[in-house]
């Protein structure tokens, strides 16, 4: 068959196979664009990356964070190697910033409801017709001398971000609630009984040589788990020829039992009993420090330990009393020790206690001061604004609930949300029957949340990539640390910051508000914070004038001051003499499982991280899981129910049920049964919605005695079995192993 | 395995046919072509551009050196084209009265980018520095040509600027030609 070039070029160029041919080669048409932006700043360079430091804000720790932006587009989060918390490191949540950045289902512009409340149904408007019905409500609520009747509900907040919110709520009269995880409540309450700080202490394990953990998944999710993984591989390697030793108290086998020398499976409840048997063997075989001794038990000596004989408390810890001796010996006889504690430990009615019992080995081993891993931190000159988040109790949120149904003592008029899903997170007390009540609903939304779906106007938030701000950081590593946000890119959406509406909003109604917040802005607002710092003429950042100083701190991501340090050594607690029992809902024999929630590391408690795909997808490092909710049990109990990996269960609890796929996990104890939190949401964008169950569901509200927070495992369960199966979605066995294990790497020998 | 039903089959044979001919034929088709001294298949045909830009008014009337306005040249890894401000920093008063002005003027005006179409373009995974060959010495219009006398018909690509060109220029000037030095 003769082909010339010009029949070939006419085949090529009229059949259909030609245009495949040559189309499959082709370069995408927009390659071929040159954008001349109109504008390009002295530092843009086209084709050149600039970094700018700011303040993450996937969870409340503060890490400083630096952003590389290119051509005014954020592309990549890294950890700041500056700022003292996480020394250029930076958690998974962190590094999935840019995925709430650039969400394809952000709020994008002002919403007004058109449909039933809790059915997401809006229609677009604009931020002057938003801001209009806003200032029109206020108006009318201080005309009408109803300003209580407002409530504001937000995440946790420090610093001038709190007290823009906190002087809002005041010059109105309106109620403020912060709406925080349970655990960081009672960690609070415990610290601030046992150290006698406003701040949480820092444990700084890189000093340490033996750590004790009751509960506290500081490798995982725990407070600042960046500061403490840096402190953790420094305890572990940064010291030639001096390993530390790693003791965890879990019932549950989390990230920081698989990664501890030894893991002690104790009864949900009894870690406080556990610790003061503890106590007992450092006292009576003079390991203690014996002024401690005597603050601790308020005069009555060493005897008063006699009650908690390791053979006494062996069976209601299930820890034989020869490992509890063991323990207690390793952790008196090595220096520095550490007894850290949080998490699972004060998720009882009796949490603060076990956290208390714990926190008060650290002063029998003398561990507590300058110096020691133990550490309090000094407070900084920043103006007389909230340090410290406030977060509110269950009965708090109770009584707003009743407020809410009944309303009495008065109504509720206006609620204003922001990063505050109460719907989500208060699904334990039903809030989302009674928040339809509310008189109009207003929430700042990045992701339309669950509470957001029932709101009247719903304003679209600027993600932290896009805000000002600051933090004042807690726990902070032994000094203070005031962390500086600045918005690292221009708006990507028609969204506004929260605290800037506020301050718009105070302005437009005049009045107290206006007399009450002097700000134009939050830059403002923050900036007068710096100025303070600034006068202090203490920390990091030394300059000339009080502008370099300002530029300095946002170049560096925030000021420190390494030379502050508080030198008195606080004074013991006294520990109760009659510990109290863990109290649980349901009755053992109908609900035979302790239920142990838990955050995993992706999606965590819940919020917006579960609407961003990389999270989903970050294995939850004990079972490999992903983008679901699973119920993890032990093989005696997945042999006794006959119940294997991917079996759909119902947990039942007296108060509710969730479906969910069965993970048999190896190192988990019979009778306890793991859920993770944070999934299980109605919205938040197509990643999150729909995907798995909120645990929180099933969760009776049983709080802790002392702090009033959720005891989120003190609810008790049984699984039943709903005949359907599905396959689980893991990250186990789908790569095989590299060939290093040759022996058993893990051992275990207890059921 | 199951005979499948004829229809398919040779639906399967036919199309697999025509594959097997038809990609060894485009191949030899684009060499021939090549060969033959027609307009080379790696040139884009002469793109048409939002502004009518005469690169030779600015560089022989108004005498501009090339990095007034690509500023980065001698900086950076691109060249960049200037942003619609640098343009108005003269246009404001020069020559606002002609058409092609005017749509500049507008663009400033609705504060919008201008998307030029793209004449010089590298083939993916190679990392082309700018600055590294104007330092060594290297006139822009060393790979550009002439653009100094190209007028409002618009600059055109005049090397292939293909692996083969980068290689021959680089072994005639002594330049490196590790994979590593543009590939990474």
């Amino acid at each position: 068959m003769g082909v010339t070039r010009r029949d070939f070029m006419k085949l090529a160029a009229t059949s259909a196979a030609g245009a495949v041919v040559f189309a499959g080669c082709s370069i995408p048409e927009q390659e071929f664009i040159v954008q001349s932006p109109v504008r390009i700043p002295e530092d843009v360079l086209a084709g050149d990356e600039n970094w700018y430091a700011t303040v993450c804000r996937q969870c409340p720790a503060g890490c400083g964070v630096i952003v590389r932006v290119m051509e005014g587009r954020a592309k990549k989060i890294e950890g700041n190697p500056d700022h003292p918390l996480n020394r250029g490191k930076l958690c998974a949540r962190g590094l999935a910033g840019v995925q709430l950045l650039y969400h394809p289902d952000r709020v994008a512009r002002p919403l007004i409801r058109t449909g039933d409340r809790g059915r997401a149904e809006f229609r677009a408007a604009s931020w002057d017709e938003a801001l209009r019905e806003l200032t029109q409500r206020l108006q009318n609520l201080i005309g009408q001398q109803a300003g209580n009747t407002a409530v504001i509900i937000t995440g946790p907040l420090t610093g001038y971000r709190a007290e823009v919110v906190r002087r809002f709520a005041r010059a109105l009269g309106a109620d403020h609630f912060q709406l925080t995880t349970p655990d960081e409540t009672v960690v609070r309450t415990a610290q601030r009984r046992a150290f006698g700080s406003e701040f949480l202490v820092d444990f700084a394990l890189e000093q340490a040589s033996y750590v004790l953990s009751f509960g506290a998944d500081f490798l995982g999710t725990w407070l600042s788990p960046v500061r403490y993984s840096r402190g953790y591989g420094e305890f572990r390697q940064g010291r030639p020829g001096r390993r530390g030793t790693l003791v965890h108290i879990d019932p549950r086998f989390s990230t920081t039992a698989a990664s501890a020398d030894e893991w002690v499976p104790v009864k949900p409840g009894s870690e406080g009993l556990l610790a003061l048997s503890i106590a007992h063997v450092l006292v009576s075989e003079n390991l203690a420090n014996p002024a401690a001794v005597q603050a601790i038990t308020a005069g009555a000596g060493p005897a008063a330990f006699n009650p908690f004989r390791p053979e006494l408390v062996s069976e209601a810890t299930g820890v034989e009393a020869d490992r509890i001796r063991e323990i207690a010996r390793a952790f008196g006889r090595t220096r520095p020790a550490v007894a850290i504690a949080g998490g699972a430990a004060g998720a009882h009615t009796n949490g603060t206690f076990n956290l208390l019992a714990a926190y008060a080995l650290n002063y029998l081993v003398g561990s507590v001061g300058v110096g020691q891993p133990v550490r309090l931190v000094a407070r900084p000159p920043y103006g007389n604004v909230p340090y410290t988040p406030n977060p509110a109790t269950v009965s708090q949120w109770q009584a707003l609930i009743s407020r809410l149904d009944t309303g009495r003592p008065r109504p509720v008029q206006l609620l204003i949300l922001f990063d505050a899903d109460t719907v989500y997170h208060l699904k334990y007390l039903g809030f989302e029957k009674v928040v339809g009540k509310a008189g109009y609903i207003v929430s700042f939304a990045t992701l339309l949340d669950d509470t957001a779906a029932y709101a009247d106007l719903v304003l679209p938030a600027h993600t932290y990539l896009e805000d000002w701000g600051d933090e004042v950081t807690d726990p902070a590593p032994s000094y203070p640390v005031i962390g500086f946000q600045q918005p690292i890119v221009n708006p990507f959406y028609d969204s506004r910051s929260f605290f800037d509406v506020l301050l718009t909003l105070a302005r437009s109604v005049g009045g107290p508000l206006q007399r009450e917040l002097p700000w134009p802005n939050l830059r403002e607002a923050v900036r007068d914070g710096a100025r303070q710092l600034y006068q202090s003429g203490r920390g990091s950042v030394q300059a000339v004038d009080f502008e370099a100083f300002w530029n300095g701190v946002l170049q560096r991501g925030g000021w420190w001051d390494t030379a502050a340090a508080v030198t008195a050594v606080p004074t013991p607690p006294n520990l109760p003499t009659e510990p109290p029992v863990a109290r649980f809902q349901g009755d053992a024999r109908e609900y035979p499982l302790a239920l142990i929630p838990f955050e995993p590391i992706g999606v965590g408690s819940g919020g917006p991280l579960a609407g961003l795909p990389w999270l989903q997808a970050v294995p939850e490092p004990t079972t490999t899981m992903v983008w679901q909710t699973w119920a993890e049990i032990g093989p005696e109990t997945a042999r006794r129910l006959g119940l294997s990996e991917g079996d759909v269960v119902a947990v039942e609890s007296p108060v509710g049920r969730i479906e969910v796929p069965v993970y048999v996990n190896f190192a988990m104890p019979s009778g306890v049964v793991g859920v993770p939190f944070g999934r299980g949401q109605r919205h938040y964008g197509r990643y999150a919605q729909g995907r798995g169950a909120n645990v929180l569901e099933i969760l009776a509200p049983l709080t802790d005695e002392d702090s009033g927070a959720l005891a989120y495992a003190a609810t008790r369960v049984r699984l039943v079995r709903t005949g359907q199966r599905v396959r689980v979605i893991k990250y186990e066995g789908a790569v095989p192993p590299y060939g290093l294990e040759r022996e058993r790497p893990v051992e275990v020998t207890r059921g | 395995m199951r005979a499948l039903p004829n229809r398919i089959r040779r639906v399967i044979l036919i199309g697999g046919g025509l594959v097997l001919v038809l990609i060894p034929l485009a191949i030899l088709g684009v060499v021939i072509v090549s060969a033959a001294g027609l307009p080379p298949a790696f040139l884009r045909p002469q793109v048409t551009q939002p502004i009518a830009f005469p690169h030779n008014t600015h560089v022989q009337a108004a005498r501009l050196d090339c990095t007034f306005c690509h500023r980065n040249v001698t900086t950076g890894d691109a060249a960049t084209v200037p942003a619609v401000e640098q343009c108005m920093f003269c246009h404001q008063v020069v020559a606002t009265d002609r058409p092609e002005i005017q749509k500049l003027i507008s663009y400033w005006q609705q504060n919008q980018p201008i998307n030029w179409n793209r004449v010089h373009r590298l083939p993916d995974h190679v990392h082309f520095v700018h600055s590294l060959h104007i330092q060594r010495g290297f006139a822009c219009s060393t790979c550009h040509g002439a653009v100094e006398n190209v007028g409002k018909e618009g600059v055109q690509q005049v090397r292939p600027l293909k692996m083969g060109d980068c290689v021959n220029c680089h072994r005639e000037n002594n330049g490196p030609t590790d994979c590593g030095v543009c590939h990474y």
